[in-house]
């Protein structure tokens, strides 16, 4: 806890330097680099050129869990888009495994908000759709396929189409579709951001279960402050447009300890969650002024 | 095939009575109606009249041999016409820019009926069967095409880029994504494709005086025999409702109720 608040008070000094503190304390080289990344946009209306990043700096380590929040309009989608290779970017550079990121790549899955899983094909069939892209043989394709299925919890589902599954499938299918790829690190934009609050409780469990069996380096993008705590490693805080790094909250929680029977009485936590959300919401009041 | 099958059936237990008593009811209004004028032979005959008629026509082999014409050239023509069609509509829709700029282009053609194009092509190719499968093709292109690239428009963008992320290629893509995706479009397409290359046939057959149903109809009129006008046109509606009922309904039942892609 104490350590956890020291990172905090450094973090709001320079949030640089607590990402070279990170690099330190951690000897593997990182899964995902993203250095100096500025982004503008033309507005879809207006085609006025969109500030929508500042100077991104950031570093993911294997197996870690790093979710970003901020306002809205903070340009945390417009970073996602960029990572997943769908939004061109030209200031900076970002890289996955050493490789520059220049369009999409099955290195980098993604689990969109909405429902992006293919209407026409079963659970399996979209399951599967990765492996088939890269013409993975049917038998060795349909035991990764079961064995995805099997970890998200939809065996028995299996020849469902999506429009038979409640919204929470539809969203373990997608993520078990971005596992069955085997990606180097996975982004999901706002994946929970749909369903019902019930649903959204016990798939943030399963994901904190799924990230602790396959050991995944993910960037989870979100607007639930409660959410980024809760899952995170550590918690990215973007300021309003133009969006920066404007502080890094680290939550060392092990994974086994993170469920939401308890979570309410961990002080590393209720820090945390609250550390966050007065960082955020500084920011939503600024975005509100402006 | 159980799907078509469980069809069938529901035909049988509900629309068939229906049918039966309003073939029936019309069958005795027609008759009365004939039976009341002066010289039914020539303004209406009876129904009785027309399939006497039909018997007689049958015996010469010539119904058979009309029929068979106008089926093959609505086959071929709307074959080749969807062959073509869907892939153009495809190939115009994996790119944004060139769907913006075709669609109105492709929206003209459509409204532009068979009948409508008809003396330009017969300009070029005369009275010939050429010509007739020409505006056969020409009518059942433009509706397919136009609405599969439609239909490939308003395929949720994030379909296609959930394929890009997962490394889906060009081909990939319109293989998994915009061909499914476009496929309540292509079914309801084919259906008005082959409906207007239906009507196309017929009256391609009337006006470049090619032998089948349309020439039947159009020599009917001229040698005052009314009942084989009314064959016809009884044989050319027929058609399309066994056409419709039981190859092209269930094929767009198959493949899109299934998906949940369009509820009844």
């Amino acid at each position: 806890m104490d350590d956890g608040g020291r990172e905090v008070a450094r973090a709001r000094h320079c949030c640089n330097e607590i990402i070279i503190t990170g690099a330190a304390m951690n000897s593997m080289t990182p899964k995902l680099v993203v250095e100096g990344l500025t982004h503008y946009y033309p507005d879809e209306y207006t085609g006025e050129s969109v500030h929508a990043l500042e100077d991104i700096n950031l570093e993911l380590y294997e197996g870690e869990l790093v979710s970003v929040v901020g306002p809205s309009g903070c340009g945390k989608s417009t970073l996602l888009n960029i990572l997943a290779g769908l939004l061109p970017y030209k200031i900076g550079t970002a890289s996955v495994d050493g490789n520059v990121i220049h369009g999409p790549g099955p290195d980098r899955g993604v689990v969109f908000q909405e429902h992006a899983i293919l209407p026409w094909r079963t659970v399996a069939k979209n399951i599967g759709h990765g492996l088939e892209i890269r013409r993975v043989p049917q038998a060795e394709r349909e035991k990764r396929v079961q064995e995805f299925i099997d970890l998200v919890g939809l065996t028995g589902f299996e020849d469902k189409f999506p429009h038979e599954l409640s919204g929470g499938m539809k969203q373990r299918c997608q993520v078990a579709r971005t596992l069955c790829s085997d990606p180097v690190v996975m982004l999901m934009d706002e994946p929970f951001a749909a369903v019902d609050a019930q649903t959204r409780i016990t798939l943030q469990e399963e994901l904190n279960r799924i990230a602790m069996a396959t050991h995944k380096t993910i960037l989870f993008i979100t607007h639930s402050v409660e959410e980024a705590a809760f899952l995170a490693d550590r918690c990215l805080v973007f300021s309003a447009r133009p969006g920066r790094l404007k502080e890094i909250v680290k939550i060392d929680i092990p994974r086994e300890q993170r469920n939401w029977t308890n979570m309410n009485d961990n002080a590393i936590f209720i820090s945390a969650r609250d550390r966050i959300l007065a960082s955020v919401r500084e920011e939503v009041s600024i975005a509100v002024e402006e | 095939m159980d799907r078509l099958w469980w069809h069938f059936q529901q035909l049988l237990k509900i629309d068939a009575m229906n049918l039966v008593i309003l073939v029936i009811v019309v069958l005795i209004g027609w008759t009365i109606i004939s039976e009341t004028i002066p010289n039914p032979a020539r303004y209406l005959p009876s129904p009785l009249a027309v399939s006497l008629s039909s018997v007689d026509m049958l015996v010469k082999g010539l119904l058979p041999s009309y029929y068979s014409d106008t089926l093959v050239r609505l086959i071929i023509g709307s074959s080749i016409g969807l062959a073509a069609g869907i892939p153009f509509g495809l190939l115009l829709g994996l790119n944004k820019t060139v769907a913006d700029m075709f669609h109105p282009m492709m929206n003209f053609f459509q409204s532009v009926s068979g009948i409508a194009i008809f003396p330009i092509v017969v300009i070029w190719w005369g009275n010939s069967d050429t010509t007739v499968l020409a505006v056969i093709l020409y009518t059942s292109f433009f509706p397919i095409a136009f609405n599969v690239l439609s239909g490939v428009r308003e395929i949720p963008i994030r379909y296609v880029n959930a394929a890009r992320t997962m490394g889906a290629s060009r081909y990939q893509i319109m293989k998994d994504v915009l061909f499914p995706g476009a496929m309540p479009h292509i079914a309801t397409g084919s259906r008005l494709s082959i409906g207007f290359a239906w009507r196309a046939v017929i009256a391609g057959e009337m006006l470049a005086g090619r032998q089948g149903l349309g020439w039947m109809i159009f020599t009917g009129q001229d040698a005052d025999r009314t009942a084989e006008v009314i064959l016809g046109m009884v044989m050319i509606g027929l058609t399309w409702i066994i056409l419709d009922h039981y190859l092209l309904r269930p094929i767009e039942a198959d493949t899109i109720e299934r998906w949940g892609l369009v509820q009844r």
